[in-house]
């Protein structure tokens, strides 16, 4: 007789809220009046996600090794788990603003209806007249939703659905610019193409993994790794197919090259989202299959994974420097921050997990904060991402301006702000386990990175506006709450990190 | 039970060339439907090897859902889009095709090698245990016990996939609008618009083509003068030239 394995409801239910609430936003689309679509998908959304923080917070006290596996050994709430899905929901809720705001432009970021062939009459009608698309709402809430499973997730199983439920709306979401829409749906269809090869190269590697281990989940092949009977070829093989999927979504070397296209042909508040809360996801899997799954493994790992890291942090630098365009400057950037957090995942122990959680929630928040921040400066076609339009845009807007700097010096790692200290944290604690050599490449790294950002520094301060300089919008109330926010978020937890540090040491546990 | 028998040995030599056949085929076919049939070859063979080695729910699957279902969805959509939409075959990246190819085949003979390596003297365990109470059995009882939640999960996909085709394929008919005299009169007259009619075509000695434009008083061509879907007619230097009888005579 086949019983159903009990559920811990009180443990899924963030889970449960998110689904639910993607499933009622498809239905809201069908039954809200156009007019009035827009403002109760976002406020719907917000909800949905406050609601699932509600529950995290709630079910943080009370954590044990006993009630941490659920749903048939399907789901591991522990607290590492809880940490990620509480930083995901944070950094979610800031981007879902972006996603709402409509005073910019006369409908938002997102195109009406894609289908509409690009450069034709209609268009051109629907990109002066029309509201955009409030589908993206409902997709966001889906690839959150697989977000927070994929960090969650106790076998492979169960992490290859989840990767494919965040994924498959993010492809979706990438082709829905309103402007430039020929390089929008160049980038999804780039993605979803790469995706679906890095998809495959996942599945073929749980295939390995279980002939090995016989089992899927992350307890057996921890124990069989353990064991570590017959020919281990099976196993380390699997593993390595399986991190050539993960680590193409944290965009690490080679395996980064869908970066700069999508980021850059993305609608700006879906790129927000990807940079902050994908990268949070996949390194949150990949370090749980690392951590819990394959930790006896180490001493085969960590030389590869080191070279990647290294490889990583170079390439980001240094294509960072090539760049013309701030979209595409930033995703270089976001390769390089994939290595350095991925030093952190291999210093290893308690610290090094301490310092990737820390690293993912300043990162995230300064860069959602920097792609809302891109969406306010703007001539006639949309964004003016290009460099050279920045020129001068200190004396234009001196605020704004200012915060750019700021967030810049943040990402360059310049003390009092919280790249800073998650730098730190990440190369104290690879020192720490036994890397220096990855730290040598990791700081080189840093002071190449940080030559394309002074550049747009001192673009911005001390060239003279000129004609081309386009204006920088009002943000309205949605775009000015996420600025404020990320803003405030690297300024404060580079002052005082301690709160959100202490957080992560006590989250840096994995429940096997 | 585990040890092979000479029937599923037959079988396995004839149906993996054929595989194999179906595969290149799918890729080298020029004919975007016979790439659909060459693949439908290759996965009718996966769903016998699948039967064969006592998966017979995941071989009828095969064949029913793949084969069937979405091959056939396949061949819809080619019908509609039109079989002859070919692709480009001028190459960006110069020499990538060679390149691909080697570094495919190069993987491919690593993943073997490995794989080989790894399975050669690992004997086969578990098959009757798992199939205990019967193949579809024993899997209804692993989706329905511990990945019960995946397996709801991929609802999730489902919806999004449904949302997706929707977003990216659907078009809302544009009504016709009923307009009265007045709101046309006035969006006649809005700022930027030119209430009178629009110029013909240049319509000369030496062309009388639609795509020609007329011609300003100042001898700039007039864009309004042609619709904005045609090319513009580039009007050759004699063409453009003011006739004689402009001139005065010559």
């Amino acid at each position: 007789m086949v019983k159903l394995p009990p559920m811990d409801y009180a443990a899924i239910m963030p889970l449960l809220i998110l689904f639910g609430a993607a499933c009622l936003g498809v239905l809201i689309e069908a039954f809200v009046p156009r007019r009035a679509r827009n403002i109760t998908q976002l406020l719907f959304s917000l909800a949905a996600v406050i609601a699932a923080m509600v529950f995290v917070v709630k079910r943080a006290g009370n954590v044990t090794a006993a009630n941490a596996i659920t749903a048939g050994g399907a789901i591991t709430i522990d607290k590492a788990a809880l940490f990620l899905q509480g930083s995901l929901l944070v950094l979610a809720f800031v981007s879902l603003l972006i996603f709402g705001e409509r005073t910019l432009e006369q409908g938002g970021a997102f195109v009406a209806q894609a289908a509409v062939t690009v450069g034709s009459e209609k268009d051109k009608e629907q990109a002066a007249k029309s509201l955009g698309s409030t589908e993206v709402y409902p997709l966001a809430l889906f690839s959150l939703a697989g977000m927070l499973l994929f960090v969650a997730a106790n076998d492979l199983l169960t992490m290859f659905v989840a990767l494919e439920v965040f994924s498959l709306p993010l492809y979706l979401l990438c082709a829905l610019a309103r402007r430039k829409r020929l390089l929008s749906q160049e980038a999804a269809l780039k993605y979803f193409l790469l995706g679906a090869y890095a998809s495959a190269f996942f599945l073929f590697g749980v295939a390995l993994v279980y002939g090995y281990a016989k089992a899927v989940d992350f307890a057996s092949i921890h124990t069989a790794a353990a064991v570590g009977a017959g020919n281990i070829t099976l196993l380390i093989t699997g593993l390595g197919l399986l991190a050539i999927g993960l680590l193409f979504k944290v965009a690490a070397a080679p395996f980064h090259v869908w970066t700069p296209d999508v980021y850059q042909g993305a609608p700006t508040p879906v790129t927000a989202f990807m940079a902050a809360c994908t990268k949070a996801a996949a390194f949150g899997g990949l370090i749980r299959v690392l951590y819990v799954g394959f930790d006896g493994l180490g001493w085969q790992f960590t030389p590869v994974l080191g070279a990647i890291a290294a490889l990583t942090v170079m390439v980001g630098a240094v294509l960072a420097v090539t760049q013309t365009d701030l979209k595409r400057l930033l995703a270089y950037s976001s390769v390089a921050n994939a290595g350095y957090l991925l030093i952190g995942v291999l210093a290893g122990g308690q610290l090094g997990l301490q310092s990737v959680l820390f690293y993912l929630v300043a990162y995230g928040l300064t860069v959602i904060a920097a792609f809302a921040l891109i969406t306010l400066v703007r001539d006639a076609d949309g964004e003016a991402t290009h460099l050279s339009r920045w020129a001068g845009l200190g004396a234009r807007s001196p605020l704004f301006a200012g915060i750019f700097t700021f967030l810049l010096l943040a990402f360059a790692g310049i003390p009092l702000t919280s790249g800073f200290m998650a730098k730190l944290s990440v190369f104290g604690a690879a020192v720490d386990g036994g890397q220096t050599w990855l730290v040598i490449f990791g700081v080189i790294s840093s002071i190449i990175l940080a030559f394309p950002y002074l550049r747009v520094v001192v673009m911005m301060w001390l060239s003279e506006p000129g004609e081309s300089t386009p204006s920088v919008s009002l943000p309205g109330v949605l775009t000015s709450t996420a600025l404020g926010v990320g803003t405030i978020a690297t300024l404060v937890l580079g002052v005082a990190p301690g709160l959100l540090l202490d957080l992560a040491d006590k989250a840096a546990a994995f429940i096997r | 039970m585990s040890a092979v028998q000479t029937g599923e040995i037959i079988t396995f030599f004839i149906l993996a060339p054929l595989a194999v056949i179906g595969a290149l085929g799918m890729v080298l076919a020029r004919n975007a439907v016979h790439s659909a049939l060459w693949l439908i070859l290759t996965m009718l063979s996966l769903g016998v090897f699948y039967i064969v080695q006592a998966g017979p729910f995941i071989g009828m699957v095969q064949i029913i859902v793949y084969t069937g279902a979405i091959m056939m969805l396949f061949l819809f959509v080619l019908m509609l889009v039109g079989r002859d939409a070919s692709d480009s075959v001028i190459e960006t990246l110069r020499g990538q095709k060679v390149v691909g190819t080697l570094l495919g085949v190069g993987l491919a003979g690593l993943m073997a090698t490995g794989i080989y390596q790894a399975t050669r003297d690992y004997t086969v365990v578990g098959l009757e245990a798992a199939n205990k109470d019967g193949n579809v059995q024993g899997l209804a009882k692993l989706i329905f016990t511990n990945y019960v939640f995946a397996f709801e999960v991929t609802s999730a996909l489902l919806i999004t996939a449904a949302v997706g085709a929707m977003i990216l394929a659907h078009q809302e008919k544009s009504g016709v609008k009923a307009v009265g005299q007045v709101a046309k009169m006035r969006e006649r007259f809005l700022p930027g618009n030119y209430p009178g009619p629009k110029p013909g075509p240049g319509v000369f000695a030496t062309s009388n083509s639609v795509a020609t434009p007329a011609k300003l008083p100042d001898g700039n061509p007039s864009q309004r003068s042609i619709s904005p879907i045609l090319p513009t007619r580039e009007l050759t230097a004699a063409e453009k030239a003011d006739k004689p009888t402009l001139t005065g005579g010559a």
